[in-house]
């Protein structure tokens, strides 16, 4: 159900220094938000693949403000204690409304159920970002909402989350060296009263990227992306759960053609899945998404076409 | 939030506990507590239904009114 929007960093200048000159420690670029850890390698392995029909529609009032109407027809997935899946055919229609400003983003979508899912991005001042996300339903005590504060400092960023069940996370990162940046985060929830520690490492070039991820709720995720070219690349991803003994390794690709994008990727699950998106013409864009679960047996085909 | 809720349920608690140990004015802590945190409860209730039935039209109210401003009719058709 994800629309295409853009993305919510503010744009960072990176000062790339050459290999063969001394590195300049109090000089060194800002590092990548903690939640955009792993983002060369989601842009590939977490495609957003659907199953059935998709459409939207964006209209452009100005260059700040534009509508979106968005339909979507096909099984949706409910949760169930046997290992079948149970999918029942839903059909929704979402009106959404965006204002897109150097200062202040805006994103509001409404479905025919009644609920609303919102996004606000606002710069305070330079260095300060607030961010709230929150999903309001008209059932009691299903809306959940959380606020972010993001300080960006030379070399450094600093986050503070705070979610509507109790829930307070701070994370942490800073730039070592001209490519490993090193962070942490903790966090507190108050529902199921427990608190967390993770600890992450990043180490890009302008070839490939490698990061890691150690939490104290048991996950350990590794991935590595090569950046074979312009055109082409490739991301590899392991990830593991020490308690529940749950491993998953996966393999993808991204080729980014002229007038098409195509993602694909293989798991150690038994999962294939491919999605293709094209542009048909200035605006139109034709997307086609295929997922194949050879261990659950089940197969998910979609086709969608965007336009604006 | 039920966030800053609970960190407020802590300081209470604690001033209440570090203050003079009569009975009374703990009791009335304790109520204006109670009070206090209704009174968030309430208040947060109304947020979310403001926000809920409010937010779309605050978003278009603001680009209504951003440069280059648009047209009623642009904003209602479909075309």
């Amino acid at each position: 159900m994800a629309d295409i929007f853009p993305p919510l960093t503010a744009a960072q200048v990176d000062a790339k220094i050459k290999v063969d000159e001394k590195v300049d420690y109090s000089n060194l670029p800002c590092p990548v938000p903690y939640e955009e850890l792993h983002r060369e390698a989601l842009m590939s392995l977490r495609s957003d693949n659907f199953e059935g029909l998709r459409f939207d529609f964006t209209r452009a009032l100005n260059q700040k403000f534009s509508l979106s109407h968005s339909v979507m027809m096909g099984p949706t997935e409910i949760p169930s204690q046997s290992s079948e899946t149970i999918k029942i055919p839903t059909a929704h229609y979402e009106f959404g409304a965006n204002y897109y400003d150097p200062k202040l983003l805006l994103i509001g979508r409404v479905m025919t159920d009644g609920r609303l899912s919102a996004r606000v991005k606002a710069d305070l001042t330079e260095k300060l970002v607030v961010k709230a996300n929150a999903q309001i339903t008209n059932e009691q005590h299903q809306s959940q909402a959380m606020f972010n504060f993001d300080y960006m400092g030379s070399d450094y960023r600093a986050q503070l989350q705070l979610g509507q069940s109790a829930l307070i996370g701070a994370t942490y990162i800073q730039s070592v060296t001209n490519h490993l940046s090193l962070g942490g985060e903790v966090f507190w929830a108050g529902v199921p009263r427990k608190s967390g520690i993770g600890y992450a490492a990043r180490y890009e070039t302008d070839k490939m990227v490698a990061s890691a991820q150690v939490a104290s709720t048991g996950a350990v995720v590794m991935n590595y992306v090569q950046k074979i070219s312009d055109k082409v690349s490739l991301a590899t991803d392991f990830m593991y759960n020490y308690f529940s003994r749950d491993v998953t390794a996966s393999v993808g690709y991204d080729y980014i053609l002229r007038q098409a994008r195509v993602r694909g990727k293989i798991d150690s699950n038994g999962v294939a899945s491919a999605l293709l998106e094209e542009r048909l013409s200035m605006g139109l864009n034709f997307l086609l998404s295929a997922e194949l679960d050879h261990k659950k047996k089940d197969y998910k085909f979609g086709f969608g076409l965007t336009v604006g | 939030m039920a966030a800053k809720a609970s960190l407020k349920i802590k300081g209470k608690g604690k001033g209440s506990s570090k203050g003079s140990s009569s009975s009374s004015s703990s009791s009335s802590v304790s109520s204006k507590y109670k009070v206090f945190k209704a009174w968030t409860n309430w208040s947060l209730e109304k947020a979310k239904v403001a926000t809920h039935y409010g937010f779309i039209p605050l978003i278009i109210i603001i680009g209504m009114n951003s440069d280059p401003k648009p047209d009623l009719f642009q904003l209602l058709s479909p075309v």
